[in-house]
């Protein structure tokens, strides 16, 4: 390693770590307000209707109503979206989807308003479903936003090379479809926001917002005030995986335009069966592929189809998709490839981002498919992809040629090889046929056949799954972060972002960075709260940018101070060129013989006139994409990953039992080790319930799992060792070359475990979740009712 | 969710039963309340007329496990972290200590009582196929009436049973099985802890020179409400151990349950995997008896 580091790298205890076991931490709903009042949302249990009126007057003239909101009390845009604005903010000629909200009911008491908010009169005629994503763009399909003319939302070509020359030059081919769910991010606290009125006609929002620039822009455009007059604040936030964009954007205007209608503070937080109602999800998938190989094992070509179940409104429906397009070929150099990305509207919940954002579905499908490959060549999954896979130099999909990097595709995988056996492993379990008995539902009572030897019930397996993951935006938009360094004059230093702690570990990432540019400790930093009125505008916290992009803004603050204390002790001890002055451990050397510590340095400046405040700015390289043949240069960089699986498949109960995930990433410079940890034991946690349990069920478009009762994550106890692994590849960009980590620990674990259970039993899965129905069954059951018995 | 509750704290079982001996309509008994207010926040139609919580928690004689020369008596309000701690559950009872085991996560063990389990009477309570298999009897006390009841009598029906609205459950009985007996318990859940049994099962058998002596068999989940078979026990009887034997219980316990439960929904799944798994239990009870 070129720089000896003093604390990048090291394990350091997050910062808020203390204040939230504790209880200390103010989150959303921990704020009141002096005259606070409650909104309560107006809903119907229809996933597609035409609102013919809405008759307030039983609750009208109840006390407990301060006041009731409609559209007619938006002053701004009626409808937002991150994207397109399509999402109305309060509905007032159609619902699209259940969670949809006709209006507010604002009050004091919100148990109150709960109670009344039943009683308001909404005729309503129902209009026909459509709930089939695949119906979606069929002629005579059902248009969910008429004014569209069609249902479809983005479409991404992809087009290199010539697919079908491809397939004539191949000694095989394989076709197959693989389906994804719907989930839920199932953050641990439901959203909640206040919008207190401030004078000069102001607003100021606290909440539970991941992306607070985001969300100021939605919400002036509502409130029709400049920016300026817009304020957010992030409140301590209970977890977002993605999920507090659109829904905190649009509940934050709604907070705001009765704020501004009541003069009074006004506070919505949700139930946990409102948030799952009204909350996008992850896009469901249907994938299609056709792959073209030698016999060799080289890939010639590859034709890929995917559907994406938008939901009700676009959200951030084309981004997603468009990672997908990027990536669907999965980390391979494949010369022929033509693929299309399709994202489609129907009544079902609307899908938007969640950590992986379109990289779980196709890294699903395409390492499914690499190990097919494998199995009918009879080679074993590393040999196939070694011989595809990314190397230095190979040319993506969209023929972007990568450099400037360490392309550690194939040093991921054998790092995760090695440290599991695999090869090994993977040959002893490897099975010729399906063990999974077949069962006759017309026969329910089982043949003394079926039953298996207790010895043979459980069956080990390995597998694997690898990834490339392009960082940051790429060329979904402009890409710049800010941050903010103030040193106090005793050494002890004020720091801000733009980005947001989103439950990360950013500020301590971020603190780590200045401490160490600056030779003090990360102690001394106080990181600020959050606030869109005191650092520039740095985009959103998303797409895993936070460590490249603040953490590079953050770099750039350090290093515009420590410039600045560098002339200071040049011209104060009257240093010559040749001088080399470090700042270590909070003191100051020049010629490695301590002049100074930080504090007085820092008392110094003051006493100088210094300014020891400043703004740092990064800015990604920029990229290019051609939207009609899906060519450029996508990211200006990529990260490397591997998941291997190891698991027991209980063959008489479809249990998949999850003994040790070992997750290899090259996130490149690792800044906080703790928190790189805690990213690969959270990501690969989530990507696991994906694999295996997590799954969003709707009956008419409505969500039948409302809260954790029924839809089921994975907890501790149902997951064994998780061994996180880095190699700290080169890199150009970011703080000392840290690039990205959060998604890529979650894309890739529900395909490793997929080709896991494959290894153990001999058969292969194509739709996920691989849940006990669909191991033992080969399908998915849906109880018609799932409401629960103890509550008739 | 009701906007306020009463809630009474008795110290005694006489102050409990004097409370339950008027306004019975509005009382709810309380004790752990891992349903109870789990239900009244769902606005469960059974807790529709609760306006008074009596929470029996603070009266030691419900709570105490004793060893009687021929029973075992636990108290109708011992958490499951108390029954799974005490050393009587552990030497006595294994398979009621791996019922309890599975239920919930720590939280909920710690709160959740034994008599609230039954006295709930969902089809997953799980230490009911335990209790059923060590035939399990229950006191019952109000204010003029005393009366001792087989488990199995008591539940009547999905969240029903015989419970009448003066009344309170005060303790298990449990005869204290032979060191002949050998057993055990299974769960079937959809994740390893905060699970609701998709499947229970429990089994005490007494093995006399390779045939089997006696046999209790009980299941939870795949039918209405936890049950015992016994029909399925007295084929079973003097019946020479072997696997052909098990396979036969096995498919029985399939017909049985098609009979009682008729084919649901889960039906394609549960079937086939609840004699699957009753089979590869009988074999490990098998195995660890040779």
């Amino acid at each position: 390693m070129a720089k000896k580091f003093s604390v990048v790298g090291k394990p350091v205890i997050r910062e808020d770590g203390i204040d939230k076991v504790t209880g200390k931490a103010k989150f959303a709903d921990d704020y009141k307000f002096n005259g606070m009042l409650h909104a309560v949302m107006l809903r119907i249990p229809c996933a597609h209707a035409k609102i013919n009126s809405i008759d307030f007057s039983e609750i009208q003239n109840d006390e407990s109503v301060f006041s009731i909101i409609t559209n007619k009390d938006i002053p701004g845009t009626k409808k937002v979206g991150v994207i397109k604005n399509d999402q109305p903010v309060f509905c007032n000629e159609k619902v699209v989807t259940p969670g949809d909200v006709l209006g507010m009911i604002v009050g004091q008491s919100e148990e109150k308003l709960r109670s009344l908010v039943n009683k308001i009169k909404v005729d309503y005629s129902t209009l026909p479903l459509l709930t089939d994503p695949q119906k979606s763009l069929e002629p005579d399909a059902i248009l969910i936003h008429p004014e569209t003319k069609s249902n479809l939302i983005i479409h991404h070509p992809l087009r290199k090379g010539n697919v079908e020359k491809g397939f004539t030059e191949s000694d095989h081919i394989l076709e197959q479809t693989y389906t994804t769910q719907l989930i839920e991010h199932a953050y641990i606290e439901p959203e909640a926001v206040s919008a207190i009125p401030l004078g000069a006609g102001g607003i100021k929002i606290i909440g539970s917002i991941q992306n607070p620039f985001t969300t100021r822009r939605i919400v002036a455009a509502v409130v029709n005030l400049p920016l300026d007059k817009v304020q957010i604040i992030q409140a301590h936030l209970g977890g977002s995986f993605g999920g507090k964009d659109d829904t905190m954007c649009i509940l934050a205007a709604r907070a705001a335009v009765a704020a501004l209608k009541t003069d009074h503070p006004v506070k919505i937080r949700y139930t946990r069966e409102e948030s799952i109602l009204e909350s996008y999800k992850r896009h469901p998938y249907i994938l299609n592929y056709k792959v073209g190989f030698a016999k060799t094992g080289k890939i010639k070509a590859m034709r890929i189809d995917i559907l994406a179940d938008g939901g009700a409104y676009c959200s951030m429906s084309p981004f997603v998709t468009w990672r997908s397009v990027v990536q669907a070929t999965g980390p391979y150099e494949i010369k022929n490839v033509h693929t299309d990305v399709r994202a489609v509207y129907t009544n079902n919940p609307y899908t938007g981002a969640m950590r992986g954002f379109g990289s779980p579905q196709p890294i699903f499908a395409n390492e499914s498919l690499m190990d097919e490959i494998a199995l009918r060549l009879g080679m074993t999954p590393d040999e196939v992809r070694k011989i595809n896979g990314l190397k230095e130099g190979s040319i993506t999909a969209t023929g972007q040629r990568l450099k400037n990097h360490d392309v550690n595709l194939l040093n991921v995988l054998s790092t995760a090889m090695k440290n599991t056996d695999f090869k090994k492993k993977w040959i002893n379990n490897k099975k010729k046929e399906s063990q999974l008995g077949e069962l006759d539902l017309s026969q329910p009572v089982l043949k003394d056949s079926q039953y298996m030897n207790p010895d043979q019930l459980i069956k080990k397996g390995i597998g694997l799954a690898i990834s490339y993951r392009g960082c940051s935006l790429g060329a979904e938009g402009i890409d710049a972060a800010a941050a903010y360094l103030s040193i106090q004059n005793d050494g002890s230093a004020y720091l801000l972002s733009g980005l947001a702690e989103n439950g990360q570990g950013l500020r301590t990432t971020f603190s780590i960075v200045a401490a160490e540019v600056l030779g003090i400790s990360h102690e001394q930093i106080f990181y600020l709260e959050t606030d869109t009125s005191r650092v520039p505008d740095s985009g959103p916290t998303v797409a895993s940018r936070a460590t490249l992009m603040g953490g590079g803004a953050v770099k750039n603050a350090a290093e515009i101070i420590l410039d600045r204390l560098i002339s200071l002790i040049r011209k104060e001890w009257k240093l010559k060129k040749k001088d080399e002055i470090e700042f270590k451990e909070n003191k100051i050397f020049v010629n490695k013989n301590k002049i100074s510590t930080f504090p007085d340095l820092c008392k110094l400046a003051a006493n100088r006139g210094v300014n020891l405040a400043t703004i740092g700015w990064y800015k990604s390289p920029t990229v290019d994409w051609n939207e009609h043949t899906g060519q450029g240069d996508a990211y200006f960089t990529y990260v490397y990953g591997c998941h291997v699986a190891e698991v027991q498949v209980n063959l008489g109960t479809g249990e998949v039992y999850l003994d040790r995930i070992t997750a290899v990433h090259d996130p490149g410079t690792v800044i906080n080790k703790l928190g790189a940890e805690g990213q690969v034991y959270g990501g690969v946690t989530q990507g696991a319930g994906y694999g295996i349990i997590e799954e969003v069920t709707t009956d008419r478009g409505v969500i039948r799992e409302q809260n954790f009762d029924q839809y089921l994550i994975l907890t501790s106890k149902d997951i064994g060792e998780i061994k996180p692994i880095f190699i700290q590849g080169k890199e150009i960009f970011g703080p000392w070359g840290a690039k990205s980590l959060g998604e890529p620990t979650l894309e890739l674990t529900a395909a490793a475990i997929s080709n896991a259970v494959c290894n153990a039993v001999g058969k292969r899965f194509f739709n996920l979740p691989l849940n006990l129905e669909e191991i033992v069954l080969g399908k998915k059951l849906r109880p018609e009712e799932i409401k629960r018995g103890s509550l008739q | 969710m009701k906007t306020s509750i009463e809630i009474l704290t008795p110290k005694t079982l006489t102050e409990i039963l004097g409370i339950l001996s008027e306004r019975q309509e509005i009382l709810t008994l309380i004790a752990g309340g891992t349903d109870v207010i789990t239900g009244l926040k769902q606005e469960s139609k059974r807790f529709k007329d609760t306006e008074v919580l009596v929470d029996v928690n603070h009266v030691p004689e419900l709570k105490e496990i004793k060893h009687m020369p021929e029973k075992i008596t636990i108290g109708a309000a011992a958490t499951f972290s108390e029954i799974y701690n005490n050393s009587i559950v552990s030497n006595e009872l294994p398979i009621l200590k791996k019922a309890v085991s599975t239920i919930g996560s720590m939280q909920i063990r710690n709160r959740a009582t034994i008599a609230g389990n039954f006295v709930n009477n969902a089809p997953c309570a799980d230490t009911v196929p335990a209790l059923l298999v060590y035939n399990a009897t229950i006191e019952i006390e109000s204010m003029n009436s005393k009366r001792e009841t087989y488990l199995q009598e008591f539940l009547q029906g999905p969240y029903k049973t015989q419970l009448k609205k003066d009344e309170v459950v005060t303790k298990i009985n449990i005869p204290v099985p032979t060191k002949s007996f050998t057993g055990d318990f299974y769960k079937l859940g959809r994740r390893r802890a905060v699970a609701i049994s998709r499947i229970t099962l429990a089994v005490l058998m007494e093995l006399k020179e390779n045939k089997i002596n006696k046999i209790r068999i009980a299941s939870g989940s795949v039918t209405p409400i936890g049950t015992r078979f016994p029909e399925l026990e007295i084929f079973a009887m003097e019946n020479d151990v072997n696997d052909n034997l098990f396979k036969t219980l096995a498919s029985r316990m399939g017909e049985e349950i098609i009979k009682i439960t008729g084919l649901r929904w889960s039906s394609a799944y549960k079937l086939p995997v609840v004699q699957q798994m009753f089979y590869q239990l009988l074999k490990g009870i098998e195995r660890r008896s040779l």
